[in-house]
């Protein structure tokens, strides 16, 4: 892969240590290289949240050995819904350039960024939803919440 | 959600399209070292990730470690987890940095956070100033949460209300951030105010 990449083989998928992934050497190459100097979305207008979630598109997928670098990194990592955090985490990539590059990718038609609107997550019957979600996670001994 | 893309496009028929779940995020914020990845940590169904943000030398030789004996390095970004709700349905945990030279940082994390949990240090109450005043003054829904250590809160939950100054509004509650049921119930009274709220 590219120099200066840091090595991500470990720690992929469940097989890392307990605790915060260790940040890793500094990449040698300056993060916004690879967004040509942009460090910020430019056509969407808004800032995309954290949370915002990414899909890799069927035409992305299938057009996958024609990207290269960070470009195929991320759409290879969207196979599943993933936020831009977990993406910048996994691929150890900069939170902004994986917001340049997550709008590169969308305009090119390979992946759909879903920003999430904050009228529906603060809406009173998703919150609901949550609070009975989390009501039904055990404690760490396996013992449920008592109901109210 | 407002995909920024139709999520069905003609010509892609026969690959699943995939769906991606309503993300809800909450914020974890306190001061350095008082159990933020603990918490995020002791709940989340995946361990918490770091992203790095480029500010890592800023921190360099700042934070005070003289009441956090074991703890040596300093997260300068953000650690989250997750927790799947439901298909449709997933709530994100960002840990963030509490101290005021990341200030810069929050509106970046907490924009469209349904609410926050301030995870206090009874020792190092001054730490948590800044994250109270951030969510007082953005109006959003928050806990004010005292991490027991080892079991010993060192104030009371009166007096840490009377220290920081909250209104009655605001609820204190003490929590063991590496219990994963005392965790979440420390987010359900976040989220009973959130609801509250929208029902005000």
């Amino acid at each position: 892969m590219a120099d200066g990449r840091t090595p991500s083989g470990a720690g992929e998928d469940g097989s890392t240590p307990p605790g915060p992934d260790p940040a890793g050497p500094a990449p040698a190459v300056r993060p916004f290289l690879v967004t040509a100097g942009r460090v910020a979305p430019s056509a969407s207008g808004r800032t995309m949240p954290v949370e915002t979630q990414v899909v890799a598109t069927a035409e992305g997928l299938s057009g996958l050995d024609l990207l290269s670098f960070e470009q195929h990194d991320i759409v290879a990592a969207c196979r599943r819904p993933q936020s831009i955090a977990e993406i910048a985490a996994r691929l150890k990539l900069h939170l902004n350039v994986v917001r340049v590059l997550s709008e590169d990718l969308r305009v090119a038609g390979q992946l759909t960024v879903h920003v999430p609107d904050s009228g529906v997550t603060h809406d009173a019957s998703v919150l609901r939803r949550v609070i009975d979600g989390l009501r039904a996670i055990p404690d760490s001994r396996g013992v449920l919440r008592d109901a109210d | 959600m407002t995909p920024t893309e139709p999520a069905t496009r003609p010509g892609a028929a026969e690959a699943p399209v995939l769906r991606p779940p309503l993300p809800v995020k909450m914020v974890i914020a306190g001061g350095f070292g008082v159990g933020k990845t603990t918490a995020v940590g002791s709940i989340s169904e995946i361990e918490p990730l770091t992203t790095e943000a480029a500010i890592t030398e800023v921190a360099a030789g700042v934070d005070d470690l003289s009441h956090t004996p074991r703890k040596t390095t300093t997260t300068v970004a953000m650690d989250f987890g997750c927790i799947t709700i439901d298909p449709t349905l997933k709530l994100y945990l960002f840990g963030t940095p509490g101290q005021e030279r990341f200030g810069f940082m929050w509106d970046d994390i907490v924009e469209g956070a349904v609410g926050g949990l301030v995870i206090v240090d009874t020792r190092r109450l001054d730490d948590c100033y800044a994250a109270v005043d951030y969510f007082e003054h953005r109006q959003i829904p928050f806990a004010v949460a005292v991490n027991a250590f080892d079991g010993r809160v060192e104030h009371t939950v009166e007096e840490v209300r009377w220290a920081l100054d909250v209104s009655e509004r605001v609820p204190v509650v003490v929590f063991d951030a590496r219990e994963r049921g005392s965790v979440r119930d420390a987010l359900l009274v976040v989220l009973e105010q959130a609801l509250a709220r929208t029902e005000g």
